[in-house]
C-alpha cells in the first residue's frame, strides 16, 4: 500500500501533543542583549524621528554642518531668489526694467561700476529726482527696498545683479553692507544723483 | 497561552505596535507634506508635472514598469571639499613647500600629509582638490587661510555614491520628491537602470519613443522588452506624420509604412522626461553648479 | 479507510464534516497554482527573448510577473492554508466544522476575486502597488470571504472539548487576525480615493509585504508543521514553552521588519526596520531547534510523503527566513538591493517554505477527507522532488546572481550592461528550476482534480442509482 496508508496506522488517532518545558536560559539572555545592542543602533541612527534627517546623516546637527555655507555659488543663488522677490517686480526678471516704472539694471553704469559704494546707496537709501541709466533718462523715485534686507541678504542681490545679465563687476559682501549702513544712519533720505555723485568711488 | 484570548491580545498588541509605528506614525509625519524650498533659493519643490506627464504615471504604473525599473536614489555619504581655483600670484612649483609650511599648525596637522602628498606632481591646473572629508572646520580653516594670501578656494559639499558615480543622480532621493505621485512607483529591481534622473539625462522625447518601441535600436546590449503595442503601425498617407518615429532599417516597419505613438506612448514618454531630481534640498543638500552666464 | 479510533468522535465524521469546503479551496488553490508558475514562466521568458510579447500587453513582464506573484499568494497559498486551518481545527477541537456552508460560499467568493484581480492586472488596470495590485473590488471580495473563514474557524476553535491550546493553535489563531487587520489597513490606506500624499504610500506597502511574506506565512506554515511533524514522526512537539517564545517574538519582532535600507524616508524607519530585523534572528532560530528535535529521533521513512514535504519547509524557513532578515542590515543592503536576490529569497519563502507545506498538508489531508487513496501516489511523491528540487534550482542562481549583479553595481565604472548580463546568466538556469516547479504543480492539480471528479462521479452514481431504485411498495391498509 501507500506511504499514506502506513503512515495513516502510524496515528491512532491522537491528535499531537506537546511537552512542557520552557525556553532555555541562552536564548532570553541573547534576546537581551541584542535588544541593549539594538537599542543603540536606534540611538545612534535614527536621527531622532526628525522628519528631516536621511540617512546618511544620522543626527539633525549632522545635516546642519553639511548645508552648503555661502560660495559664489550658494550666494548666487540666493541673490537670485531674493531679487526675485524683491526687486524683480519693477526691475523685471530679466533685469532689464520696465518703461514707466524703473530703469534697467543689465548694462547699466550704476550696477557695473567697479565700485559699488554708489550702487549700494540706493537700496539703502532710496533714489529719486532725474537719473541718466544707460543713455536713458529717468526721473522716478524709489523708495529704501532694500533696508529691510538683513546684510548677507543685500549683498547676495547686490552680487547677483552685479554678475548677471552680461553684467561682469565684483561681488559685494555682508561686510561692505554693513560698513555702509552704519555710514548712512538709520532713516536716511532719499539720495539724488548729485548727492550719489559726490559719494567716493 | 491558556485561552484564544490571550492569542487575539498578544497578536492585536503586537501587531497593533507595528501599525502605530510603521502606518500611523509615517502618515502623521509624512502624510501631510507640503511642496518644499531648494535649498538656498526660493524655487518650491517639487514642481507639478503637465497633463501629460501626469497621465504617464497612471500608463508607467499599468504597463508595470516598476517591475525592472526603480525612480530612487540612494547614497552612501557626503563629504566636504575644498579646491583651488585661481593660485593668483603664486607658482605651482614651489606651492607645495608653501602648503607644507601653511599646514604646520595643530589644527590642520592631521591631514597634511595627505594634502601635500596630493600637491605632488601637480601642473598647476585648476580647479584642484585639495581636501575631502567630513570636517567643516577643516575646510573653512584652510580656506581662510588661503585666502588670505591671495588664492582662490571653493569650498563644496558633495555626495557620494554608487548611484551618484554612475551619474544616476546628484543627491538620494527623499520623501519631497514623490509629493504629487500616486500611486508611488518606488520599483524594487534594476533590471534596468534607475530613472529618478532621466528627464536630465535623456531629456529627448524622440529618443524616449524610440526606446520604448525599439529598445535595441538605441542601446545594444538592452534586454527591456519592447513596447510595440504602446504604438500603431499603419499606411503612409499623402505626407508622412510629423511624429512618425525615425527608425533605424533593422526596425523599421515594411516600405509604405510608418510608426506612431498613440496617446499612451506620448503620456509615457512626458512622464519619463519630466523626472528630475537635481536641485538640492535642506534634507538632502549639496553644492549645485551654477551655470556661468 | 482510517482505522477506527479509540475517540468518542470518529474522526472520519470530522473529515467528511470538511469535505466540500476543503475540496472548494484546494481546488481552486491548486488550479491557480498552476497558473501562476505558468504565467510566471511566460514573465522570464521575456528576459531570454525580449520581443517575444513586444505586441502583446497581456504578458508584458511587469504585468505577467505581478500576477503571478499575486496568483502564488492570494491564489495559492491563503486558501490552501486556510483550508488546512479549519480542518487542524477540527480535528483538535474533535468537533465537526461549524458552519459548513460558509466557507463554501466563502472560497467561491474568494477564486472569483483572484480571477477578477488576476484580470485586472493582465489588462492594465493594477493598482501599482507590490503585492496588493488587486484592484478594490478584488480586494473586497478576497477580505469577505476571508472574514467568512475567519467566522467558520472561530467557531470550530470556540466548540473545542478539551479547552487546552495547542502550539497550532496560537499560530493559527493569530493568522487571522494579521492577514485580515494588515490587508484590510493596506487596502483602505491605499487603494482608495484619497491615499496619503508621498512616499508613505511606500512605507505602508512595505509594511503589508512583511506582515504577509514574513509574519503571516511563518505563523501559518509554523502553526500546520508544528501540527504534522509531531503526528508523524509520533512524538510530542519539542516543548510548548519554547514555541511559546518563538510565537511571541515571532509576531513582536517579526512585524517591524520590511522597510529597505536606502529608502526615500526619514532615517528612523530603516532603522527601526533594521532593529526588527535583528531581533528577528531569535524566533527563527528558536522554531527552528523546536522542529530539529521534534524530528530528531523518530523512525519514520519519508521517500517524498508528507513528513519530507514538512521538513523540507521548515528548513527553508530557517534559512530564507535568515536570508530575508540579512537584507536589512546597511550593510548588505548596499550590494543586495534592487537585484535577483530580494526576488529570489520572496520566492524561497513562497515556494520552499509554504508552497511545500501546503503540499505536504493537503496530501495528508485529501485521503482522510474524501475516505479514498489519493489516484496518482507516485506523483505525490514525485511532486516532492520537482517542487524541492526546482524551488533549489530556481532560487539559489537568482541569489547568487543578485549578489554578483550588486558587486558589479557597485562599481561606478562598470557598465551596467555587464551587470545585467551577469544576472541573465544565472536567469538561464533559474528558469529550468521555474519549470521542474510547474510539473511538479501540475501533479498536485492531477491529484485534486482527478480525486474530485472521482468523488463526483461516485455522487452522481450514487443519486442515479436512488432515482433509479425500485420504489417499495406501500402496505396496504386493511
Amino acid at each position: 500500500m501507500s506511504d499514506e496508508n502506513s503512515s495513516c496506522c502510524n496515528l491512532t488517532g491522537s491528535e499531537p501533543t506537546a511537552t512542557r518545558s520552557s525556553a532555555p536560559m541562552w536564548i532570553i539572555v541573547v534576546t537581551l542583549s541584542l535588544l541593549f545592542f539594538g537599542g543603540l543602533y536606534l540611538d545612534s541612527h535614527s536621527g531622532w524621528f526628525d522628519a528631516k534627517v536621511y540617512a546618511p546623516y544620522n543626527s539633525a546637527e549632522k545635516l546642519e554642518v553639511f548645508q552648503p555655507k555661502s560660495g559664489t555659488a550658494a550666494a548666487m543663488a540666493r541673490g537670485k531668489g531674493l531679487y526675485e522677490g524683491v526687486c524683480g517686480i519693477c526691475h523685471g526678471s530679466d533685469g532689464a526694467g520696465k518703461a514707466g516704472q524703473a530703469p534697467t539694471l543689465a548694462a547699466s553704469e550704476w550696477v557695473t561700476a567697479i565700485s559699488f559704494n554708489r550702487l549700494a546707496h540706493i537700496p539703502l537709501a532710496g533714489v529719486n529726482g532725474p537719473m541718466k541709466v544707460a543713455g536713458k533718462d529717468w526721473n522716478m523715485a524709489m523708495a529704501a527696498m532694500g533696508a529691510a534686507l538683513p546684510d548677507d541678504d543685500l549683498a547676495a542681490v547686490l552680487t547677483y545683479i552685479r554678475t548677471s545679465w552680461g553684467n561682469n563687476a565684483s561681488a559685494v559682501t555682508a561686510d561692505d553692507i554693513k560698513k555702509i549702513r552704519a555710514e548712512i544712519g538709520r532713516s536716511p533720505q532719499a539720495y539724488t544723483v548729485e548727492q550719489l555723485k559726490v559719494l567716493p568711488e | 497561552m491558556k485561552t484564544g484570548f490571550s492569542v487575539f491580545a498578544a497578536a492585536f498588541i503586537a501587531l497593533g505596535l507595528s501599525w502605530c509605528g510603521l502606518v500611523y506614525a509615517p502618515i502623521q509625519q509624512l502624510g501631510g507634506t507640503k511642496q518644499t524650498v531648494v535649498l538656498q533659493s526660493s524655487d518650491k519643490w517639487p514642481m507639478q508635472r503637465t497633463g501629460d506627464a501626469t497621465l504617464g504615471l497612471q500608463v508607467y504604473r499599468a504597463n508595470a514598469c516598476a517591475a525592472c525599473h526603480t525612480v530612487q536614489i540612494r547614497q552612501t555619504g557626503v563629504v566636504h571639499t575644498l579646491s583651488i581655483t585661481d593660485l593668483g600670484v603664486h607658482k605651482a612649483v614651489d606651492f607645495k613647500a608653501f602648503m607644507t609650511s601653511l599646514m604646520a599648525v595643530p589644527e590642520l596637522m592631521k591631514c597634511s600629509n595627505s594634502i601635500v602628498g596630493s600637491l605632488n606632481q601637480w601642473n598647476g591646473s585648476v580647479p584642484k582638490l585639495l581636501f575631502s572629508g567630513e570636517e567643516s572646520a577643516m575646510v573653512s580653516m584652510l580656506g581662510d587661510k588661503l585666502k588670505a594670501v591671495g588664492v582662490k578656494t571653493e569650498a563644496r559639499v558633495e555626495t557620494t555614491g554608487a548611484d551618484i558615480a554612475r551619474g544616476w543622480g546628484l543627491r538620494q532621493s527623499v520623501a519631497a520628491d514623490y509629493l504629487y505621485d500616486t500611486p508611488v512607483q518606488l520599483g524594487s529591481l534594476r533590471a534596468g537602470p534607475d530613472l529618478a534622473n532621466l528627464g536630465v539625462r535623456a531629456p529627448d522625447v524622440n529618443w524616449q519613443l524610440q526606446h520604448l518601441y525599439a529598445p535595441r535600436s538605441v542601446v545594444k546590449s538592452s534586454t527591456m522588452p519592447a513596447f510595440r503595442y504602446l504604438f500603431s503601425v499603419r499606411k503612409v498617407g499623402a505626407q508622412p506624420a510629423p511624429d512618425a518615429l525615425a527608425l533605424s532599417k533593422a526596425f523599421a516597419p515594411s516600405a509604405g509604412f510608418e510608426v506612431v505613438p498613440t496617446a499612451e506612448a506620448r503620456q509615457l514618454a512626458a512622464y519619463l522626461t519630466s523626472l528630475k531630481a537635481n536641485v538640492p534640498l535642506y534634507e538632502a543638500p549639496f553644492t549645485p553648479i551654477t551655470a556661468t552666464k | 479507510m482510517n482505522p477506527t479510533e479509540n475517540n468518542t468522535v470518529c474522526p472520519n465524521e470530522l473529515d467528511a464534516s470538511c469535505r466540500v469546503p476543503l475540496l472548494a479551496l484546494f481546488g481552486g488553490a491548486a488550479m491557480w497554482l498552476v497558473l501562476s508558475l505558468a504565467l510566471g514562466l511566460a514573465a522570464v521568458m521575456t528576459f531570454h527573448q525580449p520581443d517575444l510579447f513586444a505586441d502583446c500587453s497581456f504578458l508584458t513582464y511587469g504585468r505577467a510577473q505581478a500576477a503571478a506573484n499575486d496568483l502564488l499568494l492570494y491564489g495559492f497559498t491563503i486558501p490552501a492554508a486556510l483550508g488546512v486551518m479549519l480542518w487542524i481545527f477540527s480535528r483538535l477541537s474533535q468537533a465537526p466544522l461549524a458552519l459548513p456552508m460558509v466557507p463554501v460560499v466563502a472560497a467561491n467568493l474568494w477564486h472569483l476575486g483572484v480571477l477578477i484581480g488576476t484580470v485586472a492586472i493582465l489588462i492594465g488596470e493594477s493598482t501599482g502597488h507590490p503585492w496588493l495590485e488587486y484592484p478594490r473590488a478584488a480586494a473586497v471580495l478576497l477580505f469577505a470571504a476571508f472574514m467568512l473563514i475567519a467566522v467558520t474557524a472561530v467557531a470550530t476553535f470556540g466548540a473545542r472539548l478539551n479547552r487546552e491550546l495547542y502550539p497550532s493553535h496560537w499560530f493559527l489563531f493569530a493568522a487571522l487576525l494579521w492577514f485580515a487587520w494588515s490587508y484590510s489597513t493596506a487596502n483602505l490606506f491605499l487603494v482608495s480615493h484619497q491615499p496619503p500624499r508621498g512616499v508613505v504610500q511606500a512605507v505602508i506597502g512595505w509594511w503589508l509585504a512583511n506582515n504577509l511574506l514574513f509574519v503571516w506565512l511563518a505563523l501559518v506554515g509554523i502553526g500546520i508543521a508544528f501540527y504534522f511533524l509531531p503526528k508523524i514522526a509520533g512524538q510530542p512537539l519539542a516543548s510548548s514553552g519554547y514555541t511559546l517564545f518563538g510565537f511571541l517574538t515571532l509576531m513582536f519582532f517579526g512585524t517591524w521588519c520590511g522597510i529597505p535600507q536606502g529608502a526615500p524616508v526619514p532615517a528612523w524607519l530603516p532603522t527601526v526596520s533594521a532593529f526588527g530585523a535583528l531581533l528577528s534572528v531569535i524566533p527563527v532560530i528558536a522554531l527552528g531547534i523546536v522542529a530539529k528535535k521534534t524530528v530528531c529521533g523518530a523512525k519514520v521513512s519519508c521517500l517524498g510523503g508528507t513528513f519530507c514535504f514538512m521538513k523540507f519547509g521548515v528548513l527553508s524557513f530557517v534559512v530564507s527566513s535568515l536570508l530575508y532578515v540579512s537584507e536589512f542590515c546597511p550593510r548588505y543592503s548596499r550590494v543586495l538591493d534592487f537585484t535577483w536576490f530580494n526576488f529570489g529569497v520572496t520566492q524561497w519563502q513562497l515556494l520552499g517554505f509554504a508552497t511545500m507545506i501546503l503540499c505536504g498538508a493537503i496530501y495528508e489531508i485529501l485521503p482522510r477527507v474524501m475516505a479514498r487513496d489519493l489516484p496518482f501516489p507516485k506523483l505525490a511523491k514525485l511532486n516532492f522532488f520537482l517542487i524541492a528540487g526546482g524551488t533549489l534550482l530556481f532560487v539559489i542562481p537568482l541569489l547568487i546572481g543578485g549578489l554578483e549583479q550588486g558587486i558589479k553595481l557597485r562599481g561606478a565604472n562598470i557598465p551596467f550592461a555587464d551587470a545585467s548580463a551577469v544576472a541573465l546568466k544565472f536567469l538561464r538556469i533559474s528558469t529550468t528550476g521555474q519549470l521542474l516547479v510547474l510539473l511538479g504543480a501540475l501533479c498536485l492539480l492531477l491529484n485534486v482534480l482527478v480525486m474530485t471528479m472521482q468523488w463526483k462521479l461516485g455522487l452522481v452514481k450514487s443519486v442515479i442509482a436512488a432515482v433509479t431504485a425500485p420504489l417499495k411498495t406501500p402496505e396496504v391498509k386493511s
